[in-house]
């Protein structure tokens, strides 16, 4: 597994030039001493990093999974078998499918209804306008965290728990991504929306074929954000699901450790659904590096 | 920004704000509300609620317990707050002033972003495991007996590298964007100086990205006390003996392993304040260094 790994980090220093070249200052390259101590430590740095996974995926391809020296550490010739054991034989493609279907539903709820909301926010003119804001942005102050278990007590009265709905639509409220967005849209020159008023363009076709267009930066930015976070979700799901069926893979992850260990391949097992669980968000952030990283500035203001 | 507001139906408006305004009044705040009504009542399986005023609040004060458990989470954020920001504006600085390839050590340096804390928890505990871990042979090699699984302060000690690896990355995306905005004139003015690197770094850039830096303490603060959860479940579960027994963990066996939703509550009411402080904080000192920019 750890070549597809280094196959995605060096197609990334491909593209890294272009995406990223605003970062480079431009400096006289000189192949100094300096600069060559500074690149060891450097990737020294980084090397730790990523050390830690990496020795997850070598794992992940041997029979046993003992590592206890580096000697240890040279890739074994199961990862065919490793990787299909855990999602076939042990049906961790169910807890990965679970997660996808939860985090996408996430990701698309997210952006219809806070795009609505932001168009609302900003071009529309209404009675207690900063009130209606404020009332979206104190929600920051309501994470999951603080509200779970009078959450999880509303959510099985209802006769919903153990469902998609649950691990879906108590998360659709976004008041960083409306907040976000807001942002954005007040970049966005107030003359365009001036022309389409005068044009007689209503504000849902403004949505559609003004600014949706010219957010298409911000939107996958948000998108790769709200993705990240509902595929990392572990306590939610923990507490609401408890079938295995609707299992995410966070929380499958302890369910393949339980039922691995009764082998001796336990370890090499769970590091395969570690890495498993790992990609696609890796995947999505090594390929939409550079709008991920514009929005986490607008983010911080 | 009044120009831009050239659309005028309330109806339309009210339409559009709905599906936000009714997701966060269910599922966002009457929640917290019924949270703050159950913290004073006692909650029992089949016989309903009933009111006991702050009968929970008072169990929260005198639990020693629950005491030990504010103090693990006090010093556990503190420690990540220091360890990750220390390591990030380390490995920050040295991506800012390599010459060439910045983008390929970026990537190398923010992925962790990505990464499922219940994925960092198992990995470390795998790599970290007394007896069969791959660090614990040279651990033990320089003379530290591991046995992290019945020694508080060793346990205390590996979550804790475990979650500051984590969030690594997020704090580069953020330094390295406010280091790249430090004026170019000021790093010239000080290499012809001869300031050496490091003093540059803490005189120069530390002070001028400090409105990046007091929001990743905030940041970083809430990821200690909340964002954590799953290494603490899947490595440790709180112990051993309550060392690494963090707030979210001991409100979570609260609720589902004792389900005693009312004292479950009255710990939720003080999660929430908790954070709106954060919050607060972080509004106000953001406030204080606008006039730096970002």
């Amino acid at each position: 597994m750890s070549a597809p790994l280094l196959a995605v980090l060096s197609a990334a220093v491909d593209r890294s030039r272009s995406a990223l070249g605003s970062l480079d200052r431009p400096t006289a390259r000189r192949l100094d001493g300096e600069q060559i101590g500074l690149h060891l430590l450097t990737a020294a740095a980084v090397f730790l990093l990523v050390l830690p996974v990496l020795i997850a995926a070598i794992v992940s391809t041997k029979r046993t999974g003992i590592v206890t020296t580096v000697g240890d550490l040279l890739p074994g010739g199961y990862a065919q078998t490793n990787y299909r054991r855990a999602l076939i034989t042990l049906g961790f493609w169910r807890f990965m499918l679970n997660s996808l279907l939860m985090s996408v539903v996430i990701v698309v709820g997210k952006l219809l209804i806070s795009l609505l909301a932001a168009l609302v926010i900003v071009y529309y003119r209404f009675p207690y306008k900063n009130a209606v804001f404020m009332f979206v942005l104190f929600t920051l102050l309501l994470p999951v965290p603080v509200r779970f278990v009078p959450l999880y007590r509303l959510v099985t009265d209802l006769g919903l728990g153990n469902t998609f709905f649950a691990i879906t639509v108590p998360y659709l409220a976004s008041a960083t991504t409306v907040f976000i967005l807001r942002q954005h849209f007040l970049s966005i020159p107030a003359s365009l929306v001036e022309t389409a008023k005068l044009d007689d363009v209503g504000p849902l076709r403004f949505l559609v074929s003004v600014l949706i267009p010219m957010s298409r930066g911000v939107l996958v930015g948000v998108s790769v954000i709200m993705f990240v976070y509902a595929w990392n979700q572990y306590l939610w799901p923990l507490v609401i699901v408890n079938s295995e069926s609707l299992q995410v893979a966070q929380v499958g992850l302890s369910l393949l450790r339980g039922q691995a260990s009764t082998g001796e391949v336990a370890w090499s097992m769970v590091m395969t659904g570690s890495i498993l669980t790992l990609i696609p968000p890796l995947a999505l952030l090594v390929l939409f590096r550079r709008p991920l990283l514009e929005t986490f500035t607008i983010q911080q203001k | 920004m009044s120009t831009r507001e050239v659309f005028a139906g309330r109806l339309q408006a009210g339409a559009l704000l709905l599906p936000t305004m009714v997701v966060s009044l269910v599922f966002l705040y009457y929640p917290t509300v019924r949270a703050v009504a159950l913290s004073f009542s006692r909650v029992s399986l089949g016989r309903g609620q009933q009111f006991v005023g702050l009968d929970n609040y008072a169990r929260l004060v005198g639990s020693a317990d629950y005491l030990q458990s504010v103090l693990v989470s006090v010093l556990f954020a503190a420690c990540i707050v220091v360890g990750v920001m220390a390591v990030s504006l380390a490995v920050s600085f040295l991506i800012h002033e390599v010459d060439l390839g910045k983008g390929l050590y970026l990537v190398a340096a923010i992925w962790p972003y990505a990464l499922p804390p219940a994925v960092a928890g198992l990995v470390f505990l795998f790599i970290a495991h007394p007896t069969i871990g791959i660090l614990t042979g040279y651990v033990e090699a320089a003379g530290v007996e591991v046995d992290w699984f019945s020694n508080g302060p060793q346990a205390f000690v590996v979550v804790l590298v475990a979650a500051i690896w984590k969030q690594v990355g997020y704090n580069v995306i953020f330094m390295t964007a406010a280091m790249s905005n430090v004026p170019a004139s000021l790093t010239e003015t000080a290499e012809l100086d001869g300031v050496p690197r490091t003093r540059r770094l803490l005189r120069v850039y530390v002070p001028i990205i400090s409105p990046t830096l007091t929001f990743l303490v905030v940041m970083n603060t809430i990821y200690g006390f909340f964002g954590t959860f799953a290494m603490v479940d899947l490595m440790t579960k709180g112990g051993p003996a309550g060392a690494t027994n963090i707030l979210i963990y001991d409100l979570w066996r609260t609720a589902f392993q004792f389900y005693d939703f009312g004292f479950a509550s009255a710990k939720s009411v003080v999660l929430f304040l908790t954070v709106g402080v954060l919050m607060y904080v972080q509004f106000r000192l953001s406030d204080r260094y606008a006039y730096y920019g970002g």
